[in-house]
């Protein structure tokens, strides 16, 4: 019964908005790929655990601290998140979903498994910050507290991004309408290669800070691909603001279900949410109708 | 090409029953080495018929049919501990997949194409999470090993296993032939217009799902059996799905025998390339998936096929983004 406490449930709100900071930021960027290409990235957790691995070698070889190593690894995301929109998914775009669901799970099994050979199956972390500080009576994880907070300044600066800047602009309007914005003179393709390079940088980014907290191997991908999809589903596929909502949401629900019942439960919760609200509303919560 | 090609469908029957009859006569020839070898092909080809029911006919592409094969997989074990004789195990393992997948698929079959793929993607992940919880049942993650005294000799496991496939296969083409196989194929192509020239599209989906989670079942108790072990990570593992789902594009979905060129292949390769990394097949397995997406919709088999051109049989449920 003490878990009633108000200094308690508190405390699990917090360490849930934390968690969930993290989420959003990996899941605004796969509803980004999604809204402006119509393609759901499978290997979207791959690039985040690319960040994440980045960040243990700079760490484990040169002692690189992550928070430096992220504005090393972010902008290579990009370049590389880039690239290989030219080269692979531009390939998969305006072809039925289940093709880019399979060409892009294809290069997650590929990402995985040469995870496996270079980094083996065993766990890794990037110990740099430990220990916690105190908001009044109310403990909070140090690492906790600095990945979520750099999560959501990181999830709002994409969100100016694309509100205030010409080139944001640009990429909404790919998302609204892919033809209209073409014959406004928007070149849709280079505007698909930003999207998916910014994608990939917050989902490298989303890895550093995911390095910081949680222990990882090359296999993580999986359980977070299931709460980016339970996310984006809540939240809304292709919206933007949905998934940063969405992902808030779900690090609450799982903080607070992994302290009252048990923490495999709270694992479940992104599963058991997806296909809740997929069976109440086949297309999803909001804005999903174009989907 | 072509003329090969139709030689091969017209005796496409007979191709098959000479096929069977020498894997029939094989363990007579051949050493244990071999026999395992085979039996682990007819297990894939098995699977990956069960895969090409579901997702190549109908176009619902699953990423969680290794659920299936764990389901059947503890029911084999466990009904075996439990003193049923090894074949009535396996046939458990089926009935057990079979009664678990008659409501996941009514749940999930409501799903249209890229929702219902999202929805199976996590399947397998809560099969083994129940699996490792449950302990009582399954002995969590320690696993159970089945005594020797219990289990059926290697022919005998190597006969099931070619019965298994060869049943999955001929299953396959008698849909194909049918009108059932036709309704699936015409949910795939356009399912709003199958609806409304009167095919029940729920009902097909439902019984393709539910045949196509039988056989895994099987698959996962005879499985069980040659290996004498299982644990939720061995039962539940999604390099199983991987399998599935490369062997059948590779080959060709949504045909007889794309399933069976797919998985001799993959094996063989597997067998003599890159047996000792694991890694490194599933990774090329992966390199396979996206230029099979990307330049051969239609796998191995369409390369045999006059009508080439034309994007046969997978992935038509999504639709197409503006």
């Amino acid at each position: 019964m003490e878990l009633l406490e108000p200094d308690i449930l508190l405390q699990l709100l917090i360490g849930g908005l934390l968690a969930g900071a993290l989420y959003a930021l990996l899941a605004c960027g796969l509803n980004l790929v999604f809204g402006v290409m119509r393609v759901i990235n499978l290997a979207h957790a791959e690039l985040m655990l690319i960040g994440a691995f980045g960040s243990y070698v700079l760490y484990a070889a040169f002692g690189i601290h992550p928070l430096i190593s992220l504005f090393l690894i972010v902008p290579v995301m990009f370049v590389a998140g880039y690239y290989f929109q030219r080269v692979l998914i531009e390939r998969v775009v305006g072809r039925p979903m289940l093709d880019s669901l399979l060409a892009t799970y294809g290069v997650a099994i590929i990402l995985i498994n040469i995870g496996l050979l270079v980094f083996t199956a065993d766990f890794k972390s990037v110990p740099v910050l430990q220990g916690s500080f105190a908001i009044g009576d109310i403990p909070i994880s140090e690492p906790r507290a600095v990945a979520g907070l750099i999560s959501v300044a990181l999830t709002v600066g994409v969100y100016l991004f694309l509100e205030r800047t010409r080139l944001g602009k640009a990429i909404r309007a790919v998302s609204e309408h892919a033809q209209v914005a073409s014959i406004c003179g928007i070149d849709v393709r280079k505007i698909r290669m930003l999207a998916f390079g910014l994608a990939s940088a917050m989902a490298a980014a989303a890895g550093v800070m995911l390095s910081v907290i949680y222990s990882f191997w090359p296999g993580s991908g999986i359980d977070f691909i299931q709460k980016c999809f339970a996310i984006i589903i809540i939240g809304g596929m292709g919206n933007f603001v949905g998934a940063f909502y969405g992902g808030v949401l779900l690090g609450v629900v799982e903080s607070f279900v992994g302290a009252f019942v048990s923490t495999q439960w709270g694992e479940a919760m992104a599963y058991l949410l997806l296909v809740a609200v997929l069976l109440i509303r086949p297309t999803g919560l909001k804005g999903a109708a174009r989907a | 090409m072509p003329s090969i090609a139709n030689g091969l469908r017209s005796n496409g029957a007979w191709a098959g029953a000479a096929l069977v009859a020498a894997a029939a006569v094989a363990p007579l020839a051949l050493n244990e080495y071999y026999q395992s070898f085979l039996l682990q092909v007819f297990l894939v080809i098995a699977l990956a018929q069960a895969w090409n029911l579901i997702s190549g006919m109908t176009g619902y592409v699953s990423f969680g049919h290794s659920a299936f094969f764990g389901l059947g997989a503890y029911a084999g074990a466990l009904f075996l501990t439990w003193g049923f004789p090894w074949w009535l195990a396996v046939f458990h393992g089926a009935v057990v997949a079979a009664v678990l997948s008659l409501p996941l698929g009514m749940l999930t079959l409501r799903l249209r194409g890229p929702y219902f793929a999202i929805a199976m993607l996590g399947l397998n992940e809560i099969g083994r999470i129940v699996a490792t919880l449950w302990v009582d049942l399954t002995n969590g993650g320690s696993g159970i090993t089945l005594a020797p005294s219990l289990l059926p000799s290697l022919e005998m496991e190597y006969f099931t296993t070619l019965m298994l496939a060869l049943g999955a296969t001929l299953l396959v083409a008698f849909i194909h032939r049918n009108r059932f196989g036709l309704e699936l194929r015409a949910i795939r192509e356009d399912e709003e217009a199958a609806e409304m020239v009167g095919v029940n599209t729920t009902l097909n989906k439902v019984v393709a799902f539910v045949l196509s989670a039988v056989i895994p079942g099987a698959v996962g108790a005879v499985s069980v059996m040659y290996t004498s072990f299982i644990n939720p990570n061995s039962a539940f593992a999604h390099t199983r799905n991987v399998e599935m789902i490369v062997v059948v594009l590779f080959g060709g979905s949504g045909t007889v025998w794309g399933p069976i060129v797919g998985a001799a292949i993959i094996m063989i390769l597997r067998e003599m390339l890159w047996a000792e990394f694991p890694e490194v097949h599933l990774a090329l397995l992966g390199v396979l998936l996206v230029v099979v997406v990307l330049y051969l919709p239609g796998g191995i088999v369409s390369l045999a096929r006059r009508d080439r051109r034309r994007r046969p049989d997978i992935a038509k449920a999504g639709e197409t983004p503006p």
